[in-house]
Parts: C-alpha cells; sequence; structure tokens
C-alpha cells in the first residue's frame, strides 16, 4: 500500500484534529426497545451532574414509564418547540435554544428520530451533528437495526426493514456503550407491559421478541460496540506512528448500479470497508447506454450514490463501453485490493445474450478478488428500454429491410448474382448504426428471410433446393447478425466519445467565458446563463457582504423568501450542499452548492427547477461539479485582482507618504540648524546656564529626530545603498562618541574595545546612525546616574557590538521590539519617535548583520550588532 | 580692504549667525546668497581668503562652484547635511580644503576657519617641522614628540603622520591619504591606512579608547587636531 496511504493519514489526522474541538458524542446503543438506554443515559447523566457538569436535557422519552420520569428530575429539561403540522402540533427538539443555551452535556433521545417537515434538519442525528460541530458534548440512545450500515442485515433475519436509519460516519467518533439485558428478561419485561412500543411501526417490532432473534441483535450489537472501540483505538495507533493492522492497505472499490439492489451492495461493501478498516470507494461507470436508463432508475442511481457518500465511500463516474474493463482498470489504478458488485438472479438464457458484468470482471480482474453480492430483486435489467413500443424495433427494421429488398429484387437481373446477398447486408448496417443494435438484429433476421424467399430456388417460398443457397443463406444470417452488433457497438461508442467531447467542449467554453469578465455582476451573470442552459435549471449565485446576502446573475430571482435565504447562508457559512434534494433546510426550492477555493467559500450556486424532480440529475452531477469548480475559480481571480489593485493602491499611498515625510523633515532642517547654532552661541552660564543647556540638547534631539524620518523614508524607499569599505569598528564607536558629547547625556557612555578586533567590510555611516540609535535608546531607558557601555568583542567569525544599559529590562513579550512605533511600556514618559530601533534593525541588516535584544542577568538590556568578520586581519607588509 | 571669509548662504538666520560668530572673534567677512554674487565677489581685487560655501544655494549646485572659488585661490570649506557622505568626498575631490556638518558647532566652526586663515598666511612648505595639538613632527630630524615626549615611528607611520600634519586640522580623504603615502597603485587598499592608523593611535594617543588626535570622519578620512 503506498500510493492512498498520504490522503487517508492526512484525513484520519483532520478527524482526529477536528475531534479536539467538536463535542464528543456517547451513544447508548441497545439491540431491542425496552432494554433501558434512556434510564441508563440519565443515570451517568445524573452522576456527570453530581460531579458539577453542566446538563440539559434536551429530549428524554419517558414513554410513561414512571421510574425513568423520576430519573428526570434533577435535570434542568429544555422545553419542547412546538411545529403545526397538517393540523396537529407536533413537540420537537429546540436545537436553536439549545445551542444559545451551550450546556456542557446534553441528553437527546432517540437518535433515529425524524423531525417533522419544517424542521431545520429532516433527521435528529443531523441535529446533533450540527450540536456536535459547535462543541457541545452529546449523549444519545439508538437501537441496533437503526444503523445504516446494518439496516440490511438485521433485515434479512428479522423480516422487518426499519425505515429510520443513522448513517455509520456519526457513530465514527462516538464512545458506544451498550446498553445490554439478556432475552429472557427483556421478554419478561414485555410481558409485564414495561416496554413500551407506541404505533404500528413499534408494533411490528414485536416479531423482534423471539429469544433468537433477540439474541443475534444482542451479538450484533456487542459486536459493533467492540469495533467501535476497535476503530477508535486504530486511529490513535495510527497517529502515534504505529502502523497497526491498517498497513495492510486494504482498499474496496464496489460497483454501483442504478437498481434498489444497488443500495444493498453497497452496504455489504461498507461492512467489509469497517472488518478491514479499509478506504472504499463507490464507482458508477457509465456505458453508451446509460442516457438510455428511464428515469426512475437514474433517480434510484443517484440515491444509491448518496447513500455511498454517507456511509463514507468515495465517489467516482467514469465513461466506457465496456463496463467491466473500466471497473478492473480503476480497481487497479486505486490499488484496491476487493472488487465488490451485484449480480441479480437471471435466466441462463439472458445472461448468455446479455453476458454478465460479473462474470466479465471476474475474468479480467486477476489478483483483485472480488465479492459477488447475490441480489433479490432481477431489477437489474440494463434496459427496459420504456420509451420503444414492443412492436416499433421489428417495425422499422422490416421497413429498411423492405426498402432495400423492393428495388435490388426489381433489379436482380441485372445484379450479379453474389452482389445480391451483398446487399442485403445494407439494410442491416443501417438499422444497427443508425437506430439499435437491436434493430440490427431484427434488420439481420429478416434479410436472410427475404434473401430464402425472393430469391433462392423455389422462388417464394422459405424452401430452398440448392444445398449452395442454405449454405449462402446461412453466411448471410451470421454475417448479418455479426455486423449488426459491432455497428451498433460503435454508434453506443461514438456516442459516448461525442457525449465526453461536448462535456469538454461545455467545459472549454465557460472557463473561457468566465476568463474574460473582470467584475462580479456580469461573471455571476455569464455562469449563470451557461449553467442553467446546460443543465436545464434556474441558477443564481449568492454571497454575503458584510452580513447581507447578496443574490447575482438572475433578475428574475433578485431576491430569496426566508426558508431559501436560510440554506443558502448555511451553505454560505459552512461550505455544506442544503436546500432541495439534500438533507439539510429541504423545505427550500433551491439547491445550494459551495464555491469553495483555497481562499474560503467565495459564495454559493443556487439551482432551481420548475418542475417536479431532481434538480440535478444524477449523470449531470460531474458536470455541474465541473462547472462550479470553474465558477469559484472566476470568483477567486475576482478577488485576488481586487486584492492586488488595493495593494497597488496601499503601495503608492505609502510611497507618497514616505516622499512627503522625506521633504518635510528636509524643510525642518534649516530652520533647527538656525536653533541649534545660536543655542550654541549663547554661552550657558550665569543665571541661565541650565535653560541653555537643556535648549542646546532638546534641539540636538529634534534634529536626530529628523535624521531618523529621514533614514525611515529612505529605507521605506528602497534608498538605502550601502558604500562598503574597510572599516575599523573602532572608528565608527569614535564617531558616535564625538556625536553624543554634544548631547548632555554623552557624558554616561563608557567604552570597552578589544584591540585585536579584524577590519570588516562594511558602510561606516550606516552603522554610525544604527549604533546612536542604540545608545540614545539606552540613555533614555536607564537611570540619568547609570553608565551606558559600549562593548566592542571579536568572536571568530563575527564582531559584536553591544550596547548594554542598567535601565528595567525589556518586557517578557519584546517580539515587536524592532517594529515601527513599537514602544516598550512607559516609554510614553521618556519621548520618542518609535522609529530608533526600526532603523537601527533595517541598517544593521541592510550591512548584512544582525541585531538581538536581552536581557542582562544583572539587570537592564543589552542590544547586540552582530558583523561578519569577512577577511580578518588583513595586514599591510609592514605595519 | 580685503575681507577674510566669504559666506555663501542663502539662508539669512544662518548668514546673521555666522556674522555674529566671526564679529565675536574679529575675523572680518563679507556674504553672498547665491552662487553668481558669490563668485563676483571672490573674482573682485582684494579677493577674501577663505569661502564658507552652503552646498544648498538657490541658483547653482553648490558643488559646480568649489572648483571655480578654489580656482580663485580661495579656501573653500563646505558645509553639509552630516548623511551626506558623498556630497562630503566629492566636494572635497574637487578642490574643497574642508568641510563642516550641520547643525554645526560654532567654536568647531571657527577652529576649522582659523585653521584655514593660517594656512593663508603663512605658506608652511619651506620649514620641515609641523605642530598639532599636542605635539610636533619634524622631517629632517625624523622626530615625533607628543605630550613632550619622543615616538618612535616606522617608515610608513612617519609618513602618514607628516602627511596628516601638513595641514593640521583639516580632514584629507583616504584615497588622497593612499595615494601620497602607499603610492597609486595602492589608493584603494583602505585596510593598509586603517591598519597603520590603529598603530599610530596606539602610539600617540593617551587614551587610544577614545582618540583625540587622530581624528576618522566616517566615509571621508582622518585628520590631526590642530
Amino acid at each position: 500500500m503506498d500510493e492512498p496511504r498520504p490522503a487517508n493519514d492526512a484525513e484520519r489526522f483532520l478527524r482526529l484534529a477536528q475531534r479536539e474541538e467538536r463535542g464528543r458524542l456517547t451513544v447508548y446503543l441497545g439491540a431491542a426497545p425496552g432494554v433501558g438506554k434512556t434510564y441508563r443515559m440519565l443515570q451517568e447523566a445524573a452522576r456527570r451532574q453530581a460531579e458539577g457538569l453542566d446538563v440539559l436535557v434536551g429530549v428524554a422519552e419517558t414513554h410513561g414509564r414512571s421510574d425513568t420520569a423520576v430519573q428526570l428530575e434533577p435535570f434542568e429539561v429544555l422545553p419542547r418547540r412546538a411545529i403545526a403540522y397538517q393540523g396537529h402540533t407536533l413537540d420537537e427538539f429546540d436545537i436553536d435554544a439549545a445551542l444559545e443555551r451551550r450546556p456542557g452535556l446534553i441528553l437527546v433521545d432517540e437518535l433515529a428520530h425524524t423531525n417533522a417537515p419544517g424542521s431545520r434538519h429532516p433527521k435528529r442525528w443531523q441535529d446533533v451533528a450540527e450540536l456536535l460541530v459547535s462543541g457541545i458534548d452529546v449523549a444519545t440512545t439508538l437501537n441496533i437495526q437503526h444503523i445504516e450500515s446494518l439496516n440490511d442485515l438485521v433485515a434479512g433475519f428479522t423480516h422487518v426493514r426499519v425505515r429510520e436509519t443513522v448513517p455509520d460516519s456519526i457513530l465514527d467518533s462516538a464512545e458506544v456503550i451498550v446498553v445490554d439485558l439478556p432475552p429472557e428478561t427483556l421478554i419478561e419485561r414485555l410481558r409485564a407491559g414495561k416496554v413500551y412500543l407506541a404505533d404500528t411501526a413499534g408494533q411490528a417490532l414485536t416479531n423482534f421478541f423471539t429469544p433468537s432473534k433477540l439474541a443475534a441483535l444482542r451479538e450484533l450489537a456487542l459486536r459493533y460496540a467492540a469495533g467501535s472501540v476497535d476503530r477508535r483505538l486504530t486511529d490513535q495507533l495510527t497517529l502515534a506512528g504505529d502502523e497497526g493492522d491498517y498497513a495492510v492497505g486494504e482498499r474496496i472499490l464496489v460497483a454501483v448500479s442504478p437498481g434498489k439492489g444497488g443500495a444493498q451492495v453497497i452496504r455489504h461493501a461498507k461492512r467489509l470497508a469497517d472488518l478491514a478498516y479499509a478506504p472504499w470507494t463507490a464507482v458508477v461507470v457509465e456505458s453508451g447506454g446509460a442516457r438510455g436508463v428511464a428515469g426512475s432508475q437514474r433517480e434510484q442511481l443517484a440515491e444509491n450514490l448518496a447513500l455511498a457518500s454517507s456511509l463514507g465511500a468515495a465517489l467516482m463516474t467514469l465513461a466506457a463501453t465496456d463496463v467491466a474493463q473500466a471497473l478492473v482498470d480503476q480497481a487497479r489504478e486505486l490499488r484496491a485490493s476487493q472488487i465488490v458488485i451485484g449480480k441479480s438472479r437471471r435466466s441462463r438464457w439472458f445472461e448468455w445474450r446479455h453476458g454478465s458484468i460479473a462474470q466479465d470482471v471476474i475474468r479480467k480482474a486477476r489478483g483483485i478478488a472480488v465479492q459477488v453480492v447475490p441480489l433479490e430483486d432481477a431489477d437489474e435489467r440494463p434496459a427496459t428500454r420504456g420509451d420503444y413500443s414492443p412492436w416499433r424495433a421489428p417495425l422499422s427494421a422490416l421497413a429498411i429491410v423492405a426498402a432495400t429488398v423492393g428495388p435490388v429484387f426489381a433489379a436482380q437481373d441485372w445484379l450479379p448474382r453474389g452482389a445480391i446477398d451483398m446487399l442485403l447486408l445494407v439494410p442491416v448496417i443501417v438499422a444497427a448504426s443508425l437506430l439499435r443494435t437491436y434493430v440490427g438484429l431484427w434488420a439481420a433476421g429478416f434479410a436472410a428471410l427475404a434473401y430464402n424467399y425472393f430469391f433462392t430456388e423455389p422462388r417464394f417460398t422459405l424452401l430452398m433446393n440448392d444445398p449452395a443457397d442454405v449454405i449462402t443463406f446461412s453466411v448471410l444470417a451470421l454475417v448479418a447478425g455479426v455486423i449488426g452488433a459491432l455497428a451498433g457497438k460503435v454508434r453506443r461508442q461514438a456516442e459516448t466519445s461525442a457525449g465526453v467531447a461536448r462535456l469538454n467542449a461545455s467545459l472549454a467554453r465557460f472557463a473561457g467565458l468566465l476568463g474574460g469578465l473582470s467584475d462580479r455582476e456580469s461573471t455571476a451573470a455569464v455562469a449563470c446563463r451557461e449553467i442553467g442552459a446546460l443543465l436545464e435549471v434556474e441558477a443564481i449565485i449568492v454571497s454575503l457582504e458584510g452580513d447581507r446576502l447578496t443574490v447575482r446573475g438572475n433578475p428574475a430571482h433578485a431576491a430569496l423568501d426566508l426558508v431559501d435565504e436560510a440554506a443558502a447562508r448555511w451553505t454560505l457559512e459552512r461550505g455544506e450542499v442544503t436546500g432541495r434534494d439534500t438533507g439539510t433546510l429541504n423545505a427550500s426550492d433551491w439547491q445550494f452548492h459551495p464555491l469553495q477555493t483555497a481562499l474560503g467559500i467565495m459564495g454559493a450556486l443556487g439551482a432551481a427547477r420548475p418542475e417536479q424532480g431532481r434538480i440535478i440529475r444524477a449523470d449531470d452531477a460531474t458536470l455541474l461539479a465541473s462547472l462550479i469548480d470553474q465558477t469559484a475559480l472566476a470568483h477567486e481571480r475576482l478577488v485576488l485582482e481586487d486584492e492586488a489593485r488595493q495593494v497597488g493602491t496601499l503601495r503608492e499611498r505609502d510611497r507618497l507618504r514616505g516622499a512627503l515625510l522625506g521633504s518635510i523633515a528636509h524643510d525642518l532642517r534649516t530652520p533647527l540648524t538656525s536653533v541649534i547654532a545660536a543655542a550654541e552661541a549663547i554661552p550657558a552660564e550665569g543665571a541661565y546656564a541650565e535653560e541653555v543647556l537643556i535648549a542646546r540638547s532638546e534641539a540636538r534631539r529634534l534634529e536626530r529626530f529628523l535624521g531618523d524620518l529621514l533614514e525611515a523614508s529612505r529605507i521605506e524607499d528602497g534608498g538605502v545603498k550601502p558604500r562598503i569599505e574597510s572599516i575599523d569598528l573602532t572608528d565608527v564607536i569614535h564617531a558616535v562618541l564625538r556625536d553624543l558629547r554634544q548631547n548632555r547625556d554623552g557624558s554616561r557612555v563608557v567604552t570597552r574595545i578589544d584591540d585585536d578586533c579584524p577590519l570588516i567590510a562594511s558602510d561606516p555611516v550606516l552603522l554610525r546612525h544604527a549604533l546612536i540609535n542604540l545608545v540614545d535608546n539606552a540613555l533614555k531607558f536607564s537611570p540619568e546616574t547609570s553608565a551606558v557601555e559600549i562593548v566592542l568583542e571579536y568572536e571568530s567569525s563575527h564582531v559584536a557590538c553591544r550596547v548594554r544599559d542598567r535601565g528595567p529590562g525589556l518586557p517578557e513579550q519584546h517580539d515587536t521590539l524592532f517594529e515601527r512605533f513599537e514602544r516598550l511600556e512607559g516609554s510614553d514618559r521618556v519621548g520618542g519617535t518609535g522609529l530608533g530601533l526600526w532603523i537601527a534593525k533595517n541598517l544593521v541588516e541592510a550591512v548584512g548583520g544582525v541585531i538581538s535584544a536581552t536581557n542582562r542577568p544583572e539587570g537592564g538590556a543589552e542590544f547586540a550588532v552582530r558583523l561578519p568578520a569577512s577577511n580578518p586581519r588583513d595586514e599591510p607588509d609592514d605595519a | 580692504m580685503r575681507k577674510d571669509v566669504l559666506i555663501i548662504d542663502d539662508e539669512p538666520a544662518i548668514r546673521r549667525l555666522l556674522i555674529g560668530a566671526l564679529d565675536r572673534v574679529t575675523i572680518t567677512h563679507v556674504e553672498a546668497a547665491t552662487a553668481a554674487e558669490a563668485l563676483r565677489i571672490a573674482s573682485a581685487a582684494p579677493a577674501p581668503l577663505v569661502a564658507l560655501l552652503d552646498l544648498g544655494l538657490p541658483d547653482r549646485d553648490g558643488l559646480e562652484v568649489v572648483p571655480q572659488l578654489a580656482a580663485l585661490s580661495l579656501s573653500v570649506i563646505v558645509l553639509t547635511a552630516r548623511d551626506a557622505t558623498e556630497e562630503k568626498v566629492a566636494a572635497l575631490d574637487l578642490g574643497a580644503d574642508d568641510f563642516v556638518t550641520k547643525p554645526f558647532d560654532s567654536e568647531e566652526l571657527l577652529a576649522r576657519i582659523r585653521s584655514a586663515l593660517r594656512r593663508k598666511a603663512g605658506p608652511l612648505s619651506t620649514t620641515a617641522r609641523r605642530q598639532f595639538a599636542s605635539g610636533h613632527i619634524d622631517r629632517d630630524a625624523h622626530e615625533v614628540v607628543v605630550r613632550g615626549e619622543h615616538v618612535d615611528l616606522t617608515p610608513r607611520e612617519f609618513d602618514l603622520l607628516w602627511t596628516l600634519a601638513d595641514y593640521p586640522g583639516r580632514v584629507v580623504t583616504h584615497d588622497r591619504l593612499l595615494e601620497l603615502v602607499w603610492g597609486p597603485a595602492h589608493r584603494h587598499d583602505l585596510n593598509y591606512l586603517r591598519v597603520a592608523v590603529r598603530s599610530l593611535r596606539r602610539k600617540l594617543e593617551s587614551n587610544p579608547g577614545e582618540p583625540q588626535l587622530i581624528i576618522n570622519e566616517p566615509g571621508v578620512g582622518y585628520r590631526v587636531a590642530g
């Protein structure tokens, strides 16, 4: 198993990661009604409530049993929501109230329950799924026969089929607790009237209550629970790096056929997949004739696919004439270890005539195990061709043959004898290639008979005198039959490839049309028009702008009603398909599909069909998926273009601001030069000595800020161009000291310089500016009486220049220290532009150095500039 | 009557400040607000000795004016912004004597002007002895005395100190020092200069950690305190 594994691991990780944030589901699983699931659930919940957990009862069915009702007393019970339906009022679980209340654990009885029409979800398990997604823990109860993949199995030995099923996927991550009761005890309870069986469906369940059936159900429940523990264990083992049994690499491919039996095959495959912990893929092969499949079968196929998907299968649709070959090829490509296929009971004659796909698969699948599931109902007959009357085929064949025989009969005296049988093949080819294979076969029969009747001695009888005629007749019949079959096959292939070509052409045209558009309105309009035309539906595109739902693309449907809007919002927020024909908010007339891209959900495509029937036909599903992808990509492109434009505008604004800053700083410099010169011309003596010193010092500081502003705008413009030369860092530090001596604080700076520091290649002017900013910063943040140290050290490959202070040090979080306008807590006190450290960092990095900041163990901060010592000790000959 | 200093700056406030500073130390002066006016004054006899030139002039690029003033045998001191390293080097290469960065310290500026005036007043080339802040160097005696003590220098160090001390207080660019001391072939071997300066400082400075005698102008050159 090499190829599919990574995807699988990713899926598992994802599933586990999601589980971290999701609520936990606990399922009390019983073999039959009456084992005491609700009782047990309430008991456990009471224990946990006593431990301090916030427990809410969403739904609990006491069925009038007093012992259960007593159990409910300690809990807060959520009021039910009343839903009016056909004159009745139905009480349903109020999911919105539950979500708002956000308990630590909510009890929702009867997971398989079907909600009243008009509820948010048709099924209660969907309510539970939503609670889990919102991070609420849920406890629920379930009987074994309601589990989707066991449905057939249970129906098989109880002869009762339960309509309310729960997909296995919801139980995947659940903790399953089996509530067990020996069959004899359960039957006693039933006799004592302690088991509630309300309606007729419930009455039918009395069928369950025989010791043998209960024993079987009980075993099933225990096995299921054991399997679920095992599955969760495997997930964790695999995550922990232990390959587990999973490494044997089972993968199962199931062939989905349109009939009712398809569902049976799918459930069987699911069970196999579960047993082997294997991923599985459901494959539909569209052969040439598939479009001829009657409407009801197409519906059935779509339902089968939906079932497979809900049971966790990956879906795949292939187009090929040879169904068996396509299945086997796909199985090899997926490295499937098993193929599961259904086979209906048919007469030997039928199989001899039509061949059996299952037989073909078995013949071709070398090295792959094939499981054949016998189907109960023989509705797998590949074509009922219900749209043709039974007389139509022979009549058209007869007409075509007659149209040929007439002229040939009239002209037979001029025709060479061998030409007549050749000419009689013409109607066969015509019938098979233009109409259908079996019309061709009819034509072959008629042509052979016509030959016998009109052209062999004795004429106008079905007798033949000449033995040569018998041979000619037989050969003609055989050739006509083969040609008819072959021509029919060629036509089917042509149709299939024409279909694929048409599909590709429509997709290419669609992509081309969308590619040229530059705004949302026209993109939506074109997408909706094209999708509408291709799928024969009404289409709209909805998106959220702020909190408002915007509908585009179809002026006839500019507004949605409340239900439609709810479905649209659901799709936009969660990326799920909603609306008609789906499991969520299916009261809506629209079906919404998310336009999902790497950037997120760009919007949703809404589709509606005025008449009855499924909005999206099963054979259009692939086309729809491609169209949605293209539409989503077109929207993504618009978003990216928008962003690019905005970035461009921002950059331009930044550039202007930088230029403005630079020019202001420049203009301020000239008067400031005068101020400084004037302040320094005044002798700092007498009564105003202090004021003069302050004026000088502050004017100098202002000048440095202006220098910072100019340097910052240069950095932003990318205008810092280092002039790299051989420098002695000692020289740079001297220059820094000279500049600082003009500062009142400058005398606090002391240096410690390693005499052996090598020369380095760098820009002395940029480094001087960076160091001045660091020293300035150190002076600003340290007590006026403390020294600021500049230390220069040689560290083998680097020269480090450190600026140390005795200030309060850096705060815990100082990752943003070197960012623009970032100042440390309380630094308003000491003032500054907030640019100093950012400039220092940029200048140091411009010359290939690294700047860092740490706290000193003895208190205070240390800023270090490390510069590579490129050519250490390059001494001249005579120095 | 000959004026000592020609002030060339378009900012009236700066001109007035410079005038005030020169007046206090009784150095005579004349002022110009444009390049054209400055060249007119410099061409008229008797020409001023020193030009104090702000490179940001309204009518001409200040750098163009430098060689013209130098050709009229004025000693040119350029006023530049601190971060304008290339401008400083260009001005010196075009014949300027020295530069002062804005915002300037008037004491420092006056010291430079005095030094330039001294050079104009008496030609130094006739004697083999140059005086600098804390001592002197005598080429004929091959003798260096700092703070009253003899110092032994290698021939290269001696040449370097002599070249710097030839015009004490004035900056000499790296290129020029390398050319004069090591020869034109080594114009760009900055490493030689750095190492030699370091070694000179060890021998001459009282505190090599904060040198007072050989001063570095980052990106431009060195000067010896005059």
